[in-house]
């Protein structure tokens, strides 16, 4: 009898913990349709959500994993330990200090150090300053002079660290043999694998792509042991950067990716474009968007997207036109039609004579295309007229468009700029170009190639994985003898390596990258190797030695320094060659621009082919993950995806009217039968789509057991694509064929962290304007002056800290919240506690859908603590944790506090997290994943179980901020206060759209202060001042702007006719 | 029924601990860090633990006057007031006292390329951050924490280094710019 109590009183209190995230948390408010704020689609659709009973049913299914202790064992060892305590005392374990015997010269112990260099995370190569602590690194930041990062980096690169200090990277030299898996000291591995070379000469090298110095030295070593140079083969699932490459090489006779400026333009249009989500360098078109479509004046710049699944890119449109899967070359096409046939068009007549044979052939074809891709003559018409107003660009393809024509699509794209006039003013193709970090139809080569290798190194790249299955590269590596697989992590290609070489982190190595033609940029070791790794070039010396070539270098350094001479000449310095590289390596990059001529548009061809109808895949890259290269960090998965919030998972989005019509509900899993196989997934009804997209990203589906954290979590959607790949560069194709649906008759909850964080569906929560409005308005904002019955807030202190969010800027991308957690020591906790509603983001991201199902506006809004003047949280908290300091920062003091959790209940806008675990140790979900303890930032407490926690505006960096002002003062004699540049939050300081500004708001001409006094300046639950309505009058140090809609019509629930309820 | 046993169970237990002899304050139980001074008196200080050689303070601050900064640089520029790095020792060791056990000691673990490992004696909880600079700067010296240490030989512990002992010398110095809010010390 005990036991079944016990049993229900476990089902009972885990139903009060489990609120369903799905289940109507709260009655939706009256009148939602048009015009107004819904965070899910089950807001507006009930139908399609998935029922109570079906989130409860899964609950159960997860029990007894759901929780790393029993509630019972919590019991037991709660009281287990409470005896141990009364017989042994609880002694303080004596720390030790260790100072080094030679202390470097200038270093002083307790103060960062930081280095210049360059991220490996994608072909970017978006320059990094390394914080690092007592010769750690301990956080990312963009270098600010770096041109390519402006000071700003996305979330991978943020997250890199959890790369470095990842507990499961190898740890030393395996070799598998016969399935068995045996360490061996370096030394033998590279005595073996140079015996194997000697032999052979016939050797091949597979890499990531980089516009380094790498692919020469690859070369160089491959011709040094007696194989041939161009049996390197570049690899990059990223076939942008081929089909770009690819595409100016048809049109103009020259290879390489034009540098895209688009702060200069006026009108972007993107078709399948996902500038902000992948791209080809997202920091870089993050910020030039942010600079073009920020408000200037009377005016703002206009981004128009074409696109058939919901990117980033499309949800910070301005306008967006949903097409067909498949359709984007039509579109571009008719773009190009309606541009040729303007009076303003410019480009040479041999270009236009060129572009006019390319439109006649495809005439009929382009004729049925408006009905196809579902949008009017007059549409283009009116887009290309606004285009070739003002300086505009047009942007195509992106990885939601990766089919056949990819290679063909970009052409159009070049033929629509050059009728723009783009090139030369917004697009950099002559001077300042960048070199394609990947050479189009290597891995086609490559599979033409491999039957005659007899070794291959596989090097910081996984084909095995991020290929489909079908392509056939597994197969084709297996008849190679000897595969040697170079990697900082454990990856799919793995398996099939005799050897496996764990490869030094880039934070670890020495390299150089070339994003502009001229310009290097210098990847130089934050910290020595921390595990048993090597540099992947140094290696590939050692075999050479072995095999009885010595490449002729002391290490990789050396190699470099040689590549660097030009620059030294070129810059004309007056020191030595050392000083000189030490200055470059001080600063991270050196370079001027180099210019080539480029000659008129060639002769091309394009033949267009009109999608047929029928429900079609698309495999976009997931942002965070990418093809699934970050899947083992846990903080990206963590972040969850922007437009969908799921982390820790992979889903299939649909059309919530296709939903509707297919009779599917949300989390219903489902098997999509493709052409090349077939996967499952859980449904998530996605506004926005096209009604034929089935979309499910990529960057999931690892099942490698060695990566705890990627193993198991999602699928691999590139199992239902048959082999098919770009007509010209030989990409494989991962978007537009053919699939079908069916019910598997599971269900599986995703976990979604939209509606954890309701703040219920109020109008004063997201506001938005237009420009014409705003043109109306005069004199600045009072936003502190509200009539209440609470003493006046009085600032006694020397600065009163403040904040400004640009709902118009912020795109979504999670860079924010990776900089906070890895900042602040925040945890990751994994799936099963996300489930619960435990996620601990001090900030995170509302998304928010306004207007029709199909084509929604979407606003994203980043919630951090607003730190209330009158915080709810500090009057109920029953111990002082929480108090007010008099810099208007709402203090959170962690020792103080006891977990009542009063004022996570208070705080309407839930920002405050609890910690329901001690997950500084703790396990993440069921998988134990001891987090590095050395990835933890030194200067933040780590907090325990029981203990709330939340945003604090990054209270360190502002102690050590005013007292570096102190220093100064005290030097020079008078008064220094902190300024602007002095102080950036984590957020702020990482933000490639610049949507967040902090300051002081004493000081009436800092930015923050200006922007609390703009006429779009807002308060979240704060009313609507203008009509002495003052909402929930907590007074918040936040403030919003308004969203602004480019059209001179307000983006969303238009502002005037709202109807404002308060309580 | 037995969970509430089982609670009631642990609480007389974690009761009748704090009011022991050995339980000094209720923090003991706290998660996290803790500072326990059970074997000292109640507030902490006299904590006095062996070191690997008995560094003589009394003779280089005390006899030869040696600014506390010479070797402690660290002070007035970060956190942290930085033990010395063996080469400071051997800047003049190399030829003063070399006859001394305690010198060819670290003499020979300088030439070894090994670091001497002291045992921390200021500890204060994890949850607190507390750095030497802003009190360096303000003009406080050395003593007024860490005792007469120009008089002793190893370090023992001065100050009780709890809350209110640093709150009540912030609320005599906030003209100097103490504060006495929460996240000046715990964030």
């Amino acid at each position: 009898m005990e036991r079944l109590e016990f049993d229900e009183l476990d089902k009972l209190s885990e139903q009060k913990e489990v609120f369903a995230p799905d289940a109507a948390f709260e009655a939706p408010v009256k009148n939602i349709g048009k015009g107004h704020l819904f965070m899910a689609v089950e807001e507006v659709m009930p139908e399609i959500g998935a029922t109570d009973l079906e989130v409860r049913g899964e609950i159960a299914e997860s029990k007894g994993k759901g929780y790393p202790i029993a509630r019972r064992d919590v019991m037991r060892l709660f009281s287990a330990s409470a005896i141990l305590g009364a017989t042994a005392c609880v002694k303080r374990p004596a720390e030790k200090i260790v100072p080094y015997v030679n202390q470097p010269v200038d270093f002083v112990p307790g103060n960062p150090v930081y280095y210049a260099t360059t991220c490996n995370e994608c072909p970017a190569a978006c320059g990094v300053v390394v914080k690092t602590r007592e010769g750690r690194p301990t956080k990312l930041e963009g270098g600010p002079e770096h041109p390519v990062s402006q000071g700003a980096l996305c979330a991978i690169g943020q997250a890199s660290i959890q790369g470095l200090y990842h507990p499961e990277r190898h740890k030393s030299p395996l070799i598998q043999t016969n399935g068995l898996t045996k360490e061996f000291s370096w030394e033998a591995a590279f005595d073996r694998i140079g015996a194997i070379v000697k032999g052979t000469k016939k050797v091949g090298i597979i890499t990531k792509g980089s516009t380094g110095s790498q692919r020469k030295f690859y070369a160089e070593f491959l011709t040094k042991i007696g194989s041939k140079s161009e049996n390197v083969f570049t690899w990059d699932a990223n076939g942008l950067y081929s089909s770009i490459s690819e595409a100016h090489r048809l049109a103009f006779g020259v290879e390489g990716l034009p540098r895209l400026e688009l702060a200069r333009a006026s009108t972007i249009v993107g078709i399948g474009s996902d500038i902000l989500d992948v791209g080809t360098s997202v920091v870089y078109h993050s910020k030039g968007l942010s600079q073009a479509l920020s408000i200037k004046g009377i005016e703002k710049g206009e981004l128009v997207q074409f696109e058939a699944v919901m990117s980033l890119t499309g949800g910070r449109a301005d306008k967006r036109h949903v097409i067909p899967v498949g359709s984007e070359l039509a579109t571009t096409l008719l773009l190009v039609r309606s541009l040729h046939e303007q009076s303003t068009a410019k480009g040479s007549k041999g270009a236009k004579a060129v572009i006019a044979s390319v439109l006649d052939a495809n005439k009929a074809a382009l004729d049925q295309a408006y009905d196809v891709v579902g949008v009017k003559k007059e549409v283009f018409e009116a887009l290309a007229r606004k285009m070739l107003e003002k300086p505009s660009v047009l942007v195509a393809g992106g990885t939601a468009s990766f089919d056949e024509n990819a290679t063909s699509l970009q052409v159009a794209g070049i033929f629509a700029n050059i009728l723009l006039g783009a090139y030369g003013s917004i697009l950099n193709f002559d001077k300042g170009w960048s070199a394609s970090p990947v050479k189009a139809g290597d891995m086609k080569r490559f599979m033409e190639a491999s039957a005659d290798l007899d070794v291959v190194f596989v090097i910081g790249t996984d084909p095995s994985f991020t290929l489909p299955a079908s392509y056939g590269f597994s197969e084709a590596l297996t008849k190679v003898k000897t595969v040697v697989s170079i990697q900082n992590f454990p990856a799919e290609v793995d398996r099939l390596a005799e050897f496996i070489l764990p490869a030094d982190h880039y934070l670890e190595t020495w390299g150089d990258e070339e994003p502009v033609s001229g310009f290097l940029s210098i990847r130089q070791p934050a910290v020595r190797t921390t595990v048993n790794s090597r540099q992947p070039e140094e290696m590939l010396m050692w075999i050479a030695a072995s095999a009885g070539s010595p490449m002729g270098y002391a290490d990789y350094r050396t190699y470099l320094s040689a590549q660097w001479k030009s620059y030294y000449e070129m810059a004309g310095a007056k020191v030595d060659y050392e000083t000189f590289v030490k200055a470059v390596l001080r600063r991270g990059f050196i370079g001027k621009l180099d210019t080539r001529t480029v000659g008129d548009l060639k002769d091309v061809k394009i033949s267009l082919a009109l999608p047929e109808s029928g429900l079609k895949l698309v495999s976009p890259f997931d942002h965070r993950l990418r093809d699934g290269s970050f899947a083992h960090i846990p903080i990206l998965q963590e972040v969850g995806d922007g437009m969908t919030t799921i982390a820790w998972d992979s889903w299939v989005a649909i059309n919530p009217n296709t939903c509707r019509k297919l009779g599917l509900k949300r989390n219903d899993v489902i098997r999509v039968e493709g052409p090349g196989g077939f996967f499952e997934g859980a449904i998530f009804p996605l506004p926005g789509l096209h009604p034929d997209a089935i979309v499910a990203p990529r960057g999931n589906g690892h099942t490698d057991k060695r990566s705890t954290i990627s193993n198991g979590v999602g699928f691999n959607p590139l199992a239902a694509f048959a082999k098919a790949e770009d007509k010209v560069t030989g990409q494989p194709v991962t978007s537009g064929q053919t699939v079908k649906v069916s019910l598997v008759g599971k269900t599986y909850r995703l976990a979604a962290m939209q509606k954890h964080h309701d703040i219920g569906n109020r109008s004063d929560i997201v506001r938005t304007t237009s420009l014409a409005a705003l043109a109306k308005e005069s004199g600045d904002k009072d936003l502190d002056t509200v009539p209440d019955l609470y003493p006046d807030v009085l600032h006694r202190g020397d600065y009163r800290w403040g904040m400004s969010v640009d709902l118009s800027k912020c795109t979504g991308c999670g860079a924010c919240m990776t900089a906070c957690s890895l900042e602040n020591n925040v945890a990751q906790i994994g799936r099963e506690q996300i489930l619960m509603g435990r996620e601990m983001h001090w900030i995170r991201l509302d998304r928010y859908f306004n207007g029709e199902v199909d084509s929604p506006g979407v606003t994203f809004q980043p919630m951090m603590c607003q730190q209330c003047n009158h915080a709810p949280c500090e009057a109920v908290c029953p111990v002082l944790a929480t108090t007010h300091d008099d810099e208007g920062i709402n203090a959170m003091t962690y020792n103080r506090c006891v977990g009542t959790r009063y004022c996570g209940n208070a705080c309407p806008y839930k920002v405050r997290r609890f910690n329901w675990w001690t997950y500084k140790w703790n396990t993440m979900g069921e998988k134990e994943r001891d987090r590095n303890i050395r990835a933890l930032n030194p200067d933040v407490t780590v907090r325990t179980r029981g203990v709330m926690e939340k945003c604090n505006f990054c209270v360190g960096r502002l102690r050590d901020a005013k007292l570096s002002a102190k220093e100064r003062s005290k030097e020079f004699g008078r008064e220094f206060r902190v300024q602007d540049s002095d102080v950036k939050t984590a957020c702020q300081q990482t933000c490639p759209s610049d949507a967040i500004t902090f300051g002081d708001l004493k000081n009436p001409g800092s930015g923050i202060s200006k922007l609390r006094r703009d006429p779009r300046a807002y308060l979240v639950l704060g009313g609507f001042p203008e009509e002495k309505e003052y909402g929930l009058k907590t007074l918040p140090n936040v403030s919003y702007l308004m969203k602004v809609g480019a059209d001179h019509e307000s983006v969303a629930g238009s502002e005037g006719t709202h109807a404002p309820e308060h309580g | 029924m037995r969970a509430l046993k089982i609670l009631t169970a642990a609480v007389c237990i974690l009761v009748c601990q704090m009011i022991s002899t050995d339980a000094k304050a209720w923090w003991m139980w706290s998660p996290g860090d803790t500072v326990d001074n059970s074997t000292q008196s109640m507030i902490g200080t006299g904590y006095h633990p062996e070191q690997p050689i008995d560094f003589p303070h009394n003779i280089h601050a005390g006899k030869l006057k040696m600014d506390c900064q010479y070797c402690h640089s660290a002070a007035r520029r970060s956190q942290s007031a930085g033990v010395p790095p063996l080469n400071t020792c051997m800047g003049c060791h190399k030829i003063v006292a070399t006859d001394k056990d305690t010198i060819k000691y670290i003499t020979e673990k300088y030439r070894r390329n090994e670091p001497v490992e002291w045992t921390k004696v200021h500890d204060l909880p994890d949850f607190v951050r507390f750095s030497h600079k802003p009190h360096v700067l303000a003009g406080f010296t050395c003593q007024e924490c860490h005792g007469p240490m120009q008089e002793n030989v190893t370090a023992a512990q001065h100050a009780p280094l709890q809350m209110g002992w640093c709150i009540g010398c912030h609320k005599d110095n906030l003209d100097k710019g103490a504060k006495i809010s929460c996240n000046t010390c715990h964030y």
